[in-house]
């Protein structure tokens, strides 16, 4: 039955259904099949909307608005000018300072796909004419973008939160580790990338430039010190902070830098109601077809299947790794996200694993999977974004996704990696 | 049959320690199974109640604080000051008490929803930063509360800065300092770890946390006399358990939280220091009249009535 | 997730190591790649005839607005909030429910506006990869078989809202019926199916291929942020 349900599902998927409606179908075969009939469809209806109900889940379309706001204005190109003034003259310092520029946006940003256009957009020519292969760049951007989903805001993280009832500031600080650990290992592998390929160093900004990008990224950086300052001095919710981090970003794109118009601004405020809403229908759905998950009692079924319980806590996090891994080269890393994480959470609660770590590796593994092929959705974002073939996009993956996979071992291993920040700020 | 039961908490809590020895009444006195849904895993409160309504669920377990957005008569139980603080009385008042026996099953009725049971789940206890001893000392404070207007008017009325905020949210927000207390059942604050945040426990006296059984009532009137019996006499033994399991819990809590974190302080306020804010009741009270549904004088005069008759 | 791009253009192009030449070619498309790709409304045409035609534009508009109002709503909310507790030091104890009823609002408010345009993630790699007659099959199908679940599930967010107005739930806080919040449900999904047989139906009487009725496959821009 749950093998049926599931294969259809991913038929439905690969055919090029719109993704709630394998999600859809999913819940009412597994309702009709539980209840006996078309009956009992209202729950179904009930659980699509209570799915999209908890009031973390605000902070998404807050974050995108922010977010939407600063690409449209000048906040997003003034961090990305001011890491390219100090990064930009060292070997392979382009590829650096895009890495380091998506971590700097990634204090805005909550998704991987709105970094690869925002980051992507404006340094691929740069790193085109200043000599990087295509194929290195292309890999460069989609997986540097993985950093923006750990560093906060994540929005992976919030629905995980949401989904396991898991305190999403604690997932928030969890996620800076890793986030910079990824950033330090990019920037070598950038390094010898450049010595071996020759790739010519660019001048180095002069001092009086370097002052200059600062005073012009003052500003966007009040981003950061909203969210962090905000949500650790005790000022912000996380949901909070994403509203704060909306008025702030109106404020200095309408009023200090004029950039965006009260009608641009309504233009943004409709496109992220609609990238809301086609991500929350899946979280509804997802609701839907994870109820149907826990009535029929299926991660008892599966689980047992596969032993986990006598795997102890590694083995445990390596086949959540790996699970939500796999999930993620195929399907979209929320609706991973909202089918997989009831499914673990019985086992995660009985290892006695901390879940704001298990939250940090999830989150890591789905922004991997989403630029790992087949089928990450980074993949088609740069498909689309940067029109070029698939193969070409996805050639230079591997290096990078050996890196990030390395870090999520380092991060079963080293929980610290993680937690360090999250225990400091509780002790303190 | 395989009946499916669902609470608003975890296995290991009260709820739970209720629902399994229910389990375990029915499934030893008929052929019956009961399949147990803890917190969150058919979704939030209100979800299971909408589900036994319709009929997935045959039992929840829902606070009438919940119920109240259902049935605003069962938002008395968030008068301050009315239950009996003395375990006896309130334990006696559950058993007796006629608002129990027979206006809620009649307003539960017009719902679909068979009334198995009541029973408190534990003395509410207010946790925070600060030391608590007076209405004053409550001044600015930013207590988290439910989403429930009668709670809000409450910690108002006490002085505070009701906060309503997710659970979710409540441990990080204390952490950081959004909000600086939050209330509820000793055993809640232990299981949740709410001590780690917060440094002070303080005993105001001003509830005891209710909650109750209920059952689809087509599907409890569906069965046979000897099912129903078998039901009402596990819901019976369950109540006596879960008294039994409560001697003594809440001393337990408090003295695990003293081994975590003994610079914890735990203060139970003395009558007098009560006093100003038992005043506060009577204003809550009104409110309740107000916003608690058509029968709402009826159900807290005849709860006053069993209350008396408890104490005596 | 995939919008649907041309998989020619340039072939796979690497440059040589130890040079700085680069294919012109990409560069240029690089460099032209920064779009605005807004939603314009007014160029907006229903796949409806006559008067029906209108009554769909108006309720076009209508979506764009709950979606654009939705979202401005609640961050004017939150925001209200935070500054009543620090301020007058007053949480405002509805603002949760008030933004559980946008967040509503917004979502199926939003499906059929993204069904209008074509903007539901889905993935298209396989069928992208079909020939036109191939694709243009699917697309039918993909379309009706849509429609009818979506309709389906319409007609059972009726009987849902129903069933909660004649239990007479209230929300908490605000006190107001409950299933205020719940019309756009079924509103919404109406609308989505009806946009997904009307795509259908255009791909049945129009030589192209259609993503829906306002969006030809391949030829709209393919959008920056249809997910996170
Ligand atoms: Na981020
Ligand atoms: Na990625």
């Amino acid at each position: 039955m749950t093998a049926a349900i599931l294969g259809t599902m991913i038929v439905l998927l690969l055919l090029g259904f719109p993704m709630m409606v394998p999600l859809i179908i999913g819940s009412m075969v597994g309702f009709v099949g539980l209840f006996g009939g078309l009956g009992q469809l209202e729950t179904l209806v009930q659980q699509v909307v209570a799915g999209i109900q908890p009031s973390s889940l605000i902070a998404v379309p807050m974050f995108i608005f922010a977010a939407e706001i600063m690409t449209r204005g000048q906040s997003a190109e003034r961090l990305i000018n001011l890491v390219m003034a100090f990064l930009g003259h060292i070997k392979g310092g382009l590829a650096i300072s895009t890495a380091g520029a998506c971590t700097m946006f990634g204090a805005v940003s909550g998704s991987t796909q709105a970094t690869v256009v925002a980051v992507g957009g404006p340094l691929r020519p740069r790193l085109l004419k200043a000599g990087y292969s295509d194929r290195f760049t292309l890999a460069l951007i989609i997986n540097a973008s993985d950093i923006a989903f750990l560093i906060p805001p994540s929005i992976g993280m919030i629905i995980y939160g949401v989904v396991s009832g898991t305190s999403i500031s604690e997932l928030f600080l969890a996620g800076i580790g890793p986030g910079l650990l990824i950033l330090l290992l990019f920037s070598i592998y950038s390094y010898i990338y450049a010595v071996r390929h020759n790739v010519p160093t660019e001048p180095a900004a002069t001092w009086p430039e370097r002052f200059r990008a600062m005073r012009r990224a003052i500003w966007p950086l009040g981003f950061p010190a909203i969210i962090i300052g905000g949500i650790y001095g005790g000022i912000f919710s996380p949901t909070e902070a994403a509203a704060a981090c909306v008025l702030y970003a109106m404020l200095l794109e309408m009023v200090i830098f004029r950039e965006v118009t009260p009608r641009q601004l309504y233009a943004t405020a409709k496109s992220t109601g609609l990238i809301t809403a086609v991500v929350f229908i899946l979280v509804g759905a997802g609701a839907a077809f994870s109820y149907v998950i826990s009535f029929a009692q299926i991660p008892q079924e599966i689980l047992g299947g596969i032993g986990i319980d006598a795997m102890g806590p590694y083995g445990v996090l390596f086949t959540i790794s790996i699970a939500f891994f796999i999930g993620c080269m195929f399907v979209d890393p929320i609706v991973v996200i909202l089918i997989l994480v009831p499914i673990f959470a019985p086992v995660v609660q009985a290892t006695g694993l901390d879940p704001v770590l298990v939250g940090t590796i999830v989150t890591l593994q789905v922004a991997i999977g989403s630029a790992t092929p087949p089928f990450g959705c980074d993949i088609f974002t740069a498909i689309a974004v940067f029109r070029r073939p698939y193969w070409e996009v996805i050639r230079g993956t591997p290096p990078f996704i050996i890196i990030l996979l390395s870090v999520s071992v380092a991060l079963i291993f080293f929980p610290q990696i993680a937690l360090f920040l999250r225990d400091l700020a509780i002790s303190g | 049959d395989t009946w499916r039961y669902a609470f608003e908490e975890a296995l290991d809590e009260v709820q739970g320690v209720y629902a399994q020895k229910f389990k375990e009444e029915v499934e030893a006195n008929s052929d019956h199974e009961v399949q147990l849904f803890p917190f969150g895993t058919l979704g939030e409160s209100d979800n299971i109640m909408e589900q036994a309504q319709s009929g997935i669920l045959q039992f929840v377990n829902q606070s009438p604080g919940f119920t109240g957005a259902l049935i605003p008569e069962a938002q008395v139980f968030f008068v301050p000051y009315l239950l009996p603080e003395d375990q006896d009385q309130l334990v006696s008042f559950f058993r007796n008490s006629e608002t129990i026996t027979d206006i809620f099953p009649e307003l539960y009725a017009q719902q679909g929803l068979e009334l198995l049971k009541m029973y408190p789940e534990g003395e509410v206890m207010l946790t925070t930063k600060a030391p608590v001893e007076t209405p004053e000392d409550l001044s600015n404070v930013k207590v988290r509360v439910m989403t429930n207007p009668l709670l809000v008017e409450s910690y108002r009325a006490f002085g505070a800065t009701p906060t309503p905020l997710a659970w979710g949210e409540v441990y990080g927000g204390l952490q950081t300092g959004i909000i600086d207390g939050q209330e509820n059942p000793a055993f809640f604050i232990e299981s949740t770890r709410m001590y780690e945040v917060t440094d002070h426990i303080t005993r105001l006296g001003h509830n005891n946390f209710t909650t109750a059984l209920m059952a689809n009532q087509e599907f409890f009137e569906g069965l046979d006399e000897a099912d129903q019996q078998v039901i009402q006499a596990a819901a019976d033994a369950a109540f006596d358990h879960i008294i039994e399991y409560q001697q003594g819990l809440t001393e337990t809590a408090l003295e695990t939280i003293m081994e975590a974190k003994p610079d914890m302080t735990v203060t139970t306020l003395t009558e007098e220091q009560r006093a100003p804010f038992r005043e506060t009741a009577a204003d809550v009270e009104a409110t309740f009249l107000e916003i608690g549904g058509p029968r709402a004088q009826e159900v807290l005069d005849q709860m006053k009535a069993d209350l008396e008759a408890a104490a005596s | 997730m995939t919008r649907d791009v041309d998989p020619g253009g340039p072939g796979p192009h690497d440059a040589p190591p130890n040079t700085t030449t680069v294919d012109a070619e990409i560069l240029a498309a690089a460099e032209a790649t920064q779009d605005q790709d807004d939603i314009d409304d007014g160029l907006y045409e229903s796949g409806l005839p006559g008067p029906l035609g209108l009554i769909d534009k108006v309720i076009a508009r209508m979506e764009a607005f709950a979606l654009a109002f939705g979202v401005l709503a609640m961050a004017a909310m939150t925001v209200a909030n935070v500054v009543g507790r620090f301020v007058f030091g007053q949480s405002l104890y509805f603002a949760e429910e008030v933004n559980q009823g946008l967040i509503v609002l917004i979502t199926f408010a939003g499906i059929s506006y993204a069904a209008r345009h074509g903007r539901h993630i889905r993935m298209s790699a396989i069928t992208d990869a079909l020939p036109f007659r191939a694709r243009k099959a699917m697309m039918v199908m993909i379309s009706t078989v849509t429609a009818v679940l979506l309709l389906a599930l319409s007609w059972y967010a009726l009987s849902y809202v129903m069933t909660t107005a004649g239990r007479g739930r209230v929300l908490p806080a605000l006190s107001i019926p409950q299933w205020w919040v719940l019309v756009w449900v079924p509103a919404g999904l109406f609308l989505t199916g009806l946009q997904y047989a009307l795509t259908a139906l255009k791909n049945l009487t129009d030589p192209e291929i259609w993503l829906s009725t306002a969006t030809r496959d391949g030829y709209d821009l393919p959008h920056k942020d249809s997910a996170p």
